[in-house]
């Protein structure tokens, strides 16, 4: 039998993760209404063995200052479902991954959906669970303001409780705090039985929720220290819904910025930053930390004090232990932030940027990695290229893929 | 003449259901043989046994098709506004301008008991909530401009911020600011077909369907329903010719194409949808003794990039 070896996950985001991603000269600026972009993007992380793409999602624009949003590229894109279910006839073993909100649907109508994605697919479909912290998207869906943490929660766990009754064909006969659901799915049982279960939340209540039900989660950590502490703690509420510590793959975020030598990558990266034009950075800062108006605050002075948010627990709480932890006035950690959200980045060589993923695989601070390719297609190039190989011959990721279902990549029993 | 077919997938039942295969199959037969549309069916009321719900079958046969239209049914109490505006206009953009909502006005009754509905809703309020759920996602997808996208590397604007426009629609049963988060579609808007009309939902679909699909098979029921919904068209100030109705009919092997034919010139209907069965001997049938004739009699000859092209919608239609 081989040893332990790391999952891949290929996190899409139109023209990159970088928030000035769109104007690299290499980049695709026509990402967004290009369905064979992503086809390529999807084949080539299927070459190089990935486990599964991954499509985050928003029902509604990410920046409500119309001047700040039009100076990105992310206020128009394709949406999740119908963009991997075009991928699943495009493709033939990897795993395709959308997020959808349990704040803005209906468990019936998604248990259909990803079934449905699962058939056509031939097994390689999972559902990341989000509950939705933009009140952009509340407002879409005739909310006055973002409903509290708790009660998203409190929703996101009766939702989940009712779709796994769908897939595994309970008859549910559901009549819930809110939501209501009388008959069996109307889909026959899909390839997995269940599409595989994604969570991406990390407060106390996400982490929780994840224990109980997730099949992979994705995580935000940079330093290995904070990456370690919430693989321990996830893993180590899993005994008290009676399950191993192996049933769930953890999955932090990882940026690489790759090339031929050290200085060479470093280049890459500043050229990138030079890129983000200051009020871009600071909003995008301000939406994940559940501010509106960071902006008033001296640009290179330090962070104020924040309140807890209602939006992102865990990401704010990331952020704000980063600026004091390294000291960073608004504009350094904007300028940071805006390379990859607060996830992880590693700048390198492909041998540095094995030994970084190694080390933390190794460590017992995760069981694979979501890549977050600064830009597309060239940075996801590079990594397929460069950084799969020196994995391969490092005996740490697969050359082949030894099944059929994302379920089988992943190496988790099928449901019931 | 124009020549829809529906493949009836929420009909499917048993064993003998179609795969992926089968279906890319004989809709690329279709596409051939230059039928305009097909029409993928959704949940009905009763439990079916297909593997597919229609808007994630439609986007994978976007990318094996090229040429035919691509049409799925959704249903109003299945989704929200934003999210069905969102999937469609992305279907859009995938199929590269082939694709349109099918908006069933039935109510059905096993959709209310399982998306937490219990308490239904009244004909009458079912119906205020449909008209606003159309007009709000026909906002939504109006909501870009055509150049609105700018793609400016240099300067870093990627977008004209005067060439979006918020929905901002405030109604009985939905709130909606948008705008939408896809681009502004190839069509400008998906084709919106209308099916399961009577009484004064003809009047609604008069003023917004670009196809109405009619399921009175007889002739001239079929005439009179087509006669009306030119003339309330004309009324709400549209060209009659930009709203085309099809009349229905089975797929079955009851009809030959001098009947179909014959059915199509005596109701005066701008062509026909054939309902086909979700069974694979069915799906043979079609496509081996119909689908050759409805060729010879003169169906189905329009070309066109997109799928309004196609129908001969785009000049009244620009929104
Ligand atoms: C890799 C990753 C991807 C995420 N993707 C989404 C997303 O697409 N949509 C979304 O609303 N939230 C996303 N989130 C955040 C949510 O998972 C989470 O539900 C958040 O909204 C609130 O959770 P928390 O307060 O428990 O952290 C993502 C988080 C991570 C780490």
């Amino acid at each position: 039998m081989s040893a332990r070896q790391m999952k891949l996950g290929l996190f899409l985001w139109a023209t990159g993760h970088h928030i000035a991603a769109w104007r690299h000269p290499d980049a695709h600026v026509r990402a967004g209404i290009d369905i064979d972009h992503y086809i390529k993007l999807a084949q080539t992380a299927e070459a190089a063995k990935f486990d599964m793409v991954f499509c985050e999602d928003a029902a509604g624009l990410r920046e409500a200052n119309i001047n700040i949003a039009s100076q990105t590229s992310r206020s128009i894109g394709f949406e999740p479902i119908s963009l991997l279910s075009a991928l699943a006839a495009q493709t033939e073993r990897i795993g395709l991954v959308s997020t959808a909100s349990t704040s803005y649907n209906e468990p019936y109508g998604l248990a259909r959906t990803f079934a449905s994605l699962d058939n056509l697919s031939g097994g390689r479909a999972g559902w990341n669970l989000v509950t939705s912290a933009s009140p952009i998207e509340a407002a879409n869906f005739g909310a006055t303001g973002l409903r509290p943490h708790a009660d998203r929660y409190a929703r996101a766990r009766e939702f989940a409780t009712v779709i796994t009754g769908l897939w595994n064909r309970r008859v549910p006969g559901h009549d819930g705090e809110s939501f209501s659901v009388r008959d069996p799915l109307d889909i026959p049982p899909s390839p997995q039985g269940a599409p595989v279960m994604v969570q991406a939340g990390a407060s106390d209540d996400g982490k929780d929720l994840a224990a109980r039900t997730a099949d992979v989660v994705f995580s935000a950590a940079q330093t290995f220290e904070e990456a370690k502490a919430f693989y321990d703690d996830l893993k180590g509420r899993l005994a008290a819904y009676g399950r191993q510590p192996d049933d769930v793959k953890i999955m932090p975020g990882v940026a690489p910025v790759v090339a031929a030598t050290k200085a060479e990558a470093q280049a890459k990266y500043d050229a990138l930053q030079e890129l983000i034009p200051d009020d871009v950075g600071v909003a995008l800062l301000s939406s994940y930390l559940s501010i509106s108006d960071l902006g008033r605050y001296p640009i290179d002075g330090p962070l104020p004090e924040l309140p807890e948010g209602e939006g992102m627990k865990s990401r704010q709480a990331l952020v704000i232990e980063q600026a004091r932890r390294d000291g960073l006035s608004i504009r350094q950690l904007a300028r940071y932030f805006a390379g990859a959200r607060g996830h992880w980045r590693i700048v390198g060589t492909a041998e540095q940027i094995a030994d970084e993923l190694q080390a933390r695989f190794e460590g017992g601070a995760a069981d694979g990695f979501n890549v977050m390719p600064s830009w597309f297609p060239g940075e996801l190039d590079a990594f397929a290229t460069l950084v799969v190989p020196e994995l391969q011959r490092r005996g740490l990721f697969r050359k082949d893929y030894e099944g059929r279902t994302l379920r089988e990549h992943l190496g988790l029993k099928r449901p019931i | 003449m124009h020549l829809a077919i529906s493949l009836n997938i929420a009909a499917a039942d048993g064993q003998d259901v179609l795969d992926f295969g089968q279906i890319t199959a004989l809709v690329r037969n279709a596409e051939a043989a230059g039928v305009d549309m097909v029409i993928i069916s959704d949940s009905a009321d009763k439990p079916s046994s297909s593997p597919f719900e229609a808007t994630t079958l439609l986007a994978a046969l976007a990318t094996v098709t090229d040429k035919i239209g691509l049409v799925a049914s959704a249903s109003k109490l299945a989704h929200q506004p934003y999210n069905l505006a969102r999937r469609f206009a992305s279907l859009d953009i995938i199929s590269h301008g082939r694709v349109g909502w099918n908006a069933t006005t039935a109510q059905n009754p096993r959709e209310a008991a399982n998306f937490s509905r219990p308490e239904g809703f009244s004909d009458d309020d079912f119906r205020r909530r449909a008209w606003e759920f159309i007009n709000i996602v026909r906002l939504l997808w109006i909501g870009w401009e055509h150049d609105a996208l700018l793609f400016d590397k240099a300067s870093g604007r990627f977008h004209d911020p005067d060439k979006m426009h918020p929905a901002n629609f405030t109604g009985e049963f939905f709130s909606v600011p948008g705008p939408l988060n896809v681009a502004r579609s190839p069509q400008d808007v998906p084709v919106l077909v209308m099916s399961g009309l009577a009484g004064t939902e003809l009047d609604f679909a008069s003023r917004r369907a670009d196809v109405v699909l009619l399921d009175k098979l007889e002739p001239s029921g079929a005439r009179a329903t087509r006669d009306e919904i030119k003339r309330r068209a004309h009324e709400a100030g549209r060209d009659p010719v930009a709203i085309k109705v099809l009349a229905v009919a089975d797929g079955g092997p009851e009809h030959d194409g001098r009947s179909l034919e014959d059915l199509c010139l005596s109701s005066g209907c701008d062509g026909i949808v054939l309902t086909v069965q979700p069974r694979a001997a069915a799906v043979e049938a079609f496509v081996e003794r119909l689908l050759p004739e409805l060729k010879r009699h003169g169906f189905a000859k329009a070309q066109g990039k997109t799928l309004r092209d196609r129908l001969g919608l785009s000049e009244d239609s620009k929104p």
